[in-house]
């Protein structure tokens, strides 16, 4: 399940800015990551924040389906098929710098992921919009932030309410590999199509509710921010711009 | 009657890749005070109407349009039957939704959330301010639909079936509601096939058919084919014919 949880954690309760920068901090650091060392430090660092967000479980499970194909992928394309040396690993050789390559290139998305799972199961929408009013953050550029952000929890429940007025009309979702990839049919050209006709009245709706009106909104219920969270974002971006720095200056960490 | 608030003098409009047009040839004008009932069957061009006299068409939806357009209204507000589609999708409780509007001009916090707990009052829906608007049943959404067009202070207000999803009471309420609007300074235009409810609220009818004006005028004089209006035909009642069952009522009565 990927997106908003309801909670109370420290995530939960901070301002919406916070955990999005301690995310793209991350997301930073890891490009500017060399060894496995590091990035496994870094997935270290995503799980915590998924733990300080009491929602690990919630965001490892798909961050290890969503990466587990690219894992095998890597392992087997750099350790099996990398350059030299190669040591053996039990009954099979594998090259070492391959490894490596492999451990750094998959600890970087299992940690961007990780990341990123998280900030959507902590952060708020509502709060986000919020966050971002008070910040007089232009109405087009908010929209398109949150209905992504939302996308993937209003398809499913779009797609939730289909499959059933189909199975009510007698689609049968079981059978061989073929029969389900044929029932795929009558749910998505109706989860498409209705998606797209529903934009034109929601366009409608949102212009006349002045959703176009320029200056700035106000925001209901603006979250309440702190020096202290303030100073946690400006650190987890030095530090990102402090492992570019090293990187840069020849020794990547 | 007042100045015209909207005017539309040989408007024809066609939307895109349609080989007819949706109204053809409308010479019409709407005025402050006025709740005007727009009749026809579908693929009249009601909504189309609605569309074009509230600014909406071609700007928004495409086509071409024809003819001239004169409009004085600066916050129109429109709501279609359908009020799932009509939400923000940015907002996670009912009172955030229907302060979308006021929040978006600007105003003090304080007089944003007056205005949406005010609408919602109105439409009686207040007790359903902190609610999520994805949890609500049908008509409680068509009801904070509404009152978020109200929170917008429309000086004109367009509605395409309104009450589709509401129960009989709630339409009844919204019905009555529509005169007080139009008192208040705002012309209220409805097209939707319950003919009985919205003759009830109407000041003047407009009978539409292939896009094309057909009748205008009060609603007893352009609405002549409403079930109760059979009835009474049949029964042999002079016209100006009974629209719908009260009328009927005091009309025997009598």
């Amino acid at each position: 399940m990927i997106g908003y949880r309801a909670g109370t954690s420290p995530l939960h309760r901070a301002h919406p800015y916070t955990p999005l920068a301690l995310a793209s901090a991350l997301l930073l650091a890891v490009f500017a990551l060399g060894s496995p060392g590091a990035v496994g430090c870094a997935v270290l660092a995503a799980a915590l924040l998924a733990l300080t967000g009491n929602v690990l479980g919630y965001s490892a499970r798909p961050a290890l389906t969503l990466g587990l194909a690219t894992w095998v992928l890597l392992l087997v394309l750099h350790g099996l098929l990398g350059p030299e040396p190669f040591a053996a690993l039990g009954p099979v050789s594998v090259s070492e710098p391959g490894l490596r390559r492999a451990l750094v290139l998959g600890g970087r998305l299992t940690a961007i992921l990780l990341a990123f799972l998280t900030v959507l199961a902590v952060v708020s929408p509502a709060r986000l919009v919020e966050a971002m009013t008070a910040r007089g953050v232009p109405f087009a550029r908010m929209y398109l932030l949150v209905s992504s952000l939302t996308l993937v929890p209003r398809m499913r429940a779009r797609a939730a309410l289909i499959l059933e007025a189909q199975q009510c009309r007698g689609l049968r979702l079981g059978g061989s590999p073929l029969a389900r990839v044929l029932a795929l049919g009558p749910l998505v050209l109706p989860l498409v199509l209705g998606a797209l006709a529903e934009v034109d009245e929601q366009v409608l709706a949102l212009d006349a509710r002045g959703a176009g009106l320029p200056g700035p909104r106000t925001a209901l219920e603006p979250p309440a921010d702190s020096a202290l969270q303030r100073g946690l974002r400006w650190l987890g971006l030095a530090l990102a711009a402090a492992a570019f720095a090293f990187r840069f200056a020849g020794h990547p960490l | 009657m007042t100045a015209p608030l909207v005017r539309l003098e040989g408007a024809t409009f066609c939307f895109s890749g349609a080989d007819e047009p949706a109204l053809d040839s409308v010479t019409v004008a709407f005025a402050r005070g006025e709740v005007v009932l727009l009749a026809g069957a579908p693929g009249a061009g009601t909504t189309t109407l609605l569309l074009v006299a509230g600014g909406f068409a071609p700007r928004l939806v495409g086509g071409t349009l024809g003819g001239a357009v004169c409009s004085d209204a600066r916050r129109p507000a429109i709501v279609f039957a359908t009020p799932w589609t009509q939400l923000t999708g940015l907002c996670h409780t009912v009172l955030a939704e229907v302060a979308f509007a006021p929040a978006g001009a600007g105003l003090p916090r304080e007089e944003v959330r007056d205005a949406a707990e005010r609408s919602l009052e109105r439409m009686g829906a207040l007790h359903l301010a902190a609610r999520d608007p994805a949890t609500l049943s049908g008509g409680e959404l068509q009801r904070v639909i509404v009152a978020a067009a109200l929170a917008m202070d429309p000086d004109i207000l367009l509605l395409d079936d309104p009450a589709a999803e509401l129960d009989p009471a709630g339409a009844d309420d919204l019905y009555a509601l529509l005169p007080r609007l139009a008192a208040a300074g705002a012309a209220v235009l409805v097209a939707t096939p319950d003919r009985e409810r919205a003759a009830r609220a109407a000041s003047r009818a407009l009978a539409l058919e292939a896009g094309r004006v057909v009748a205008d005028g009060p609603p007893a004089a352009v609405l002549s084919d409403t079930p109760v209006a059979r009835i009474a035909r049949a029964a042999g009642c002079p016209a100006p014919l009974p629209l719908d069952v009260d009328a009927l009522v005091a009309r025997v009565a009598r």
